[in-house]
């Protein structure tokens, strides 16, 4: 497996031949990759390991075999690293009772920070989530979005070096999901905090990430760019109003694999030719093209394909 | 003159990180201002400091009739009376103190089990064990102070009162490292068994019944089961009233017996045993604390 590390440059996490059993039940078989610098994705439906993998890293589980190391240490043995990383969960992890303000400046004082940098800290973080004007009230009057803002905010306040976000977009609406994205982005584009965020949702990974990790069942079954990921889970969905039959003959003369799916077609791993030879293919079949557009693979159907 | 705003974007922290020492005061400074309801709204101000004040009246007005006795019956006269004094004052507001400790302890652990803060916490440079044993110092701070303060109070009280102050406090100095002592030991049974309690619920409010009830019912249960049974069996059985086991401390810190405990059948088992008693109900929810929060993880 080919670590995800830039030339020269150290891993920011390692994990190294990690194994995590529960009893009869793995977890994570075997699992090893490397992180440097950006935006990394880790994919995988519910239960494939991605947030066992995750409380690893923070040194919360301690691996049944292999080495998890962050920041060059294993967090497992060493709480103090954890005050170099930050963690937004999944679920509800906000009090109702308190201000932004007042949670932001307790989390980061027990992250370690001074209180009077704590203060200073909690001001500017959420001033830079949108946040500023509204740091006075109580957290349970919040919105969704808002409330998820402070989340991140927390895992943010004290500066960390790498930031965990499990699930971050879960219970968004569309424009909340996007607020959220954008908020992922910022987070390592302006703020220069690298960022590991897990989901189930391809086309979140898709827009956000440099990397991709994707886990499956407990196993590694890729890690790499995302644009290669891209690349090779693209599709291309062709609907013609009649001659279905000849413009397939056609495709196929060319010697590109067509799929059957509902109405249309779907061409497989299309590369930068293939829409000269689908024009060709239409004139020579006749057929009117009624819809023609790219398209990725849900993950699902990524998963049953490999499996077959 | 005019000035200019420049955002100048999101800086880098470059100061001190405090590791798990900055951690833990964190943790215990949160639980001190949770407890009294600071950085809170009003409703959460009210029951703490509620019951402070009842306490504060307590120890007032056994200062307001020893200071009338002494001037009614000269010098030494609320001595000669026997009146309630800093021996009597935990065996009278010791129901207040628990009642205090049920109805607030589960506040430092319950919401954030409840709402989930617990996951950040652990997170940190901070282990389930740091967490729960800053929590506990930080009740414990709080109940100490409910406890002794009303007890400073009555001890200027007396002082002032006394036709002669600086005699009285010669006399009576002693009583200062006494009744902190008896407070701290109260303050310690107590603060184990309400955490104890509020470790098994995330709902604040079936902590404070269960803990409420435990306090009243063992009372009247254990007296009543003491007197029909015989000889020692009697006895250890009143050494179950609850309310009682750090009172029988407390009469042992001064030597002298409160009027809560005059009458108890636990007295015949002997000091040793009473304060081993006590011990056990104090250090025992401490370990057991200690083991269920050492190992938690999000």
């Amino acid at each position: 497996m080919r670590p995800m590390t830039t030339p020269g440059g150290a891993a920011l996490l390692a994990v190294d031949h990690v194994t995590k059993r529960y009893g009869k039940l793995t977890a994570l078989d075997d699992i090893s990759f490397a992180i440097t610098d950006g935006i990394t994705g880790i994919l995988g439906e519910n239960g494939a390991g991605k947030s066992t993998i995750i409380k690893i890293l923070l040194g919360l589980l301690k691996p049944t075999s292999g080495t998890a190391k962050v920041l060059g240490e294993n967090a497992y043995d060493n709480a103090t690293v954890r005050g170099r990383v930050g963690y937004m969960p999944e679920h509800d992890c906000l009090p109702t009772r308190v201000s932004a303000a007042e949670f932001l400046t307790h989390m980061a004082e027990v992250s370690g920070l001074p209180p009077s940098q704590a203060r200073t800290r909690a001001a500017d973080t959420l001033r830079h989530v949108g946040l500023f004007e509204e740091r006075y009230r109580a957290i349970g009057g919040y919105s969704t979005g808002m409330k998820q803002r402070v989340k991140l905010c927390q895992a943010l306040v004290h500066d960390p070096a790498f930031v965990f976000l499990d699930e971050p977009t879960a219970g968004l609406d569309p424009m909340g999901r996007e607020e959220m994205l954008g908020l992922i982005r910022k987070t390592h584009r302006d703020f220069g905090i690298s960022v590991l965020f897990s989901s189930h949702l391809m086309a979140d990974v898709e827009r956000t990430c440099d990397r991709i990790i994707v886990l499956r069942g407990g196993q590694l079954v890729h890690a790499g760019d995302v644009a290669q990921f891209t690349k090779e889970t693209e599709t291309v969905f062709i609907e013609v109003d009649s001659h279905r039959e000849q413009l397939v003959a056609a495709l196929e003369r060319r010697g590109i694999v067509v799929t059957a799916e509902g109405g249309g077609m779907t061409i497989e791993g299309p590369d930068e030719t293939v829409y000269d030879h689908v024009r060709d293919a239409l004139v020579e079949a006749a057929a009117p093209l009624r819809r023609m557009a790219p398209r990725r693979r849900e993950l699902t159907e990524l998963f049953e394909r490999e499996a077959s | 003159m005019t000035g200019t705003v420049f955002d100048i974007g999101y800086q880098r922290y470059g100061g001190g990180r405090e590791g798990r020492k900055r951690s833990r005061m964190a943790v215990y400074k949160d639980g001190f201002r949770t407890a009294l309801g600071f950085g809170r709204g009003g409703r959460a101000k009210v029951l703490p400091w509620l019951f402070i004040a009842i306490l504060i009246v307590i120890a007032t007005v056994m200062a307001l009739i020893a200071g009338a006795a002494d001037r009614l019956g000269g010098p030494g006269a609320a001595e000669r009376m026997n009146l309630p004094s800093h021996s009597d004052y935990y065996g009278i507001a010791s129901v207040i103190l628990f009642v205090f400790a049920a109805v607030v302890g589960p506040e430092l652990l319950c919401p954030d089990r409840r709402n989930g803060v617990i996951n950040l916490y652990l997170v940190r440079p901070l282990t389930g064990g740091d967490y729960i044993a800053s929590r506990w110092a930080a009740f414990l701070t709080v109940m100490t102070a409910a406890a002794c303060l009303p007890q400073i109070i009555l001890f200027l009280g007396l002082s002032m009162g006394d036709p002669d102050p600086l005699l009285y406090l010669q006399n009576h100095w002693l009583d200062i490292p006494r009744f902190l002592l008896a407070g701290l030991a109260v303050a310690a049974y107590a603060t184990g068994l309400a955490l104890l309690a509020a470790s098994f619920t995330t709902r604040r409010a079936y902590a404070s019944v269960f803990l409420v009830g435990l306090f009243v019912i063992s009372a009247p249960f254990t007296v009543g089961m003491a007197e029909e049974l015989p000889g020692n069996a009697g006895a250890w059985m009143s050494m179950f009233n609850l309310s009682n086991i750090p009172v029988h401390v407390n009469d042992i810190i001064f030597g002298e017996v409160s009027e809560a405990t005059e009458d108890a059948p636990a007295r015949a088992l002997g000091p040793t045993v009473l304060t081993a008693w006590y011990l056990l109900w104090t250090l025992g929810p401490m370990a057991i604390l200690w083991a269920r929060y050492r190992k938690l993880t999000p």
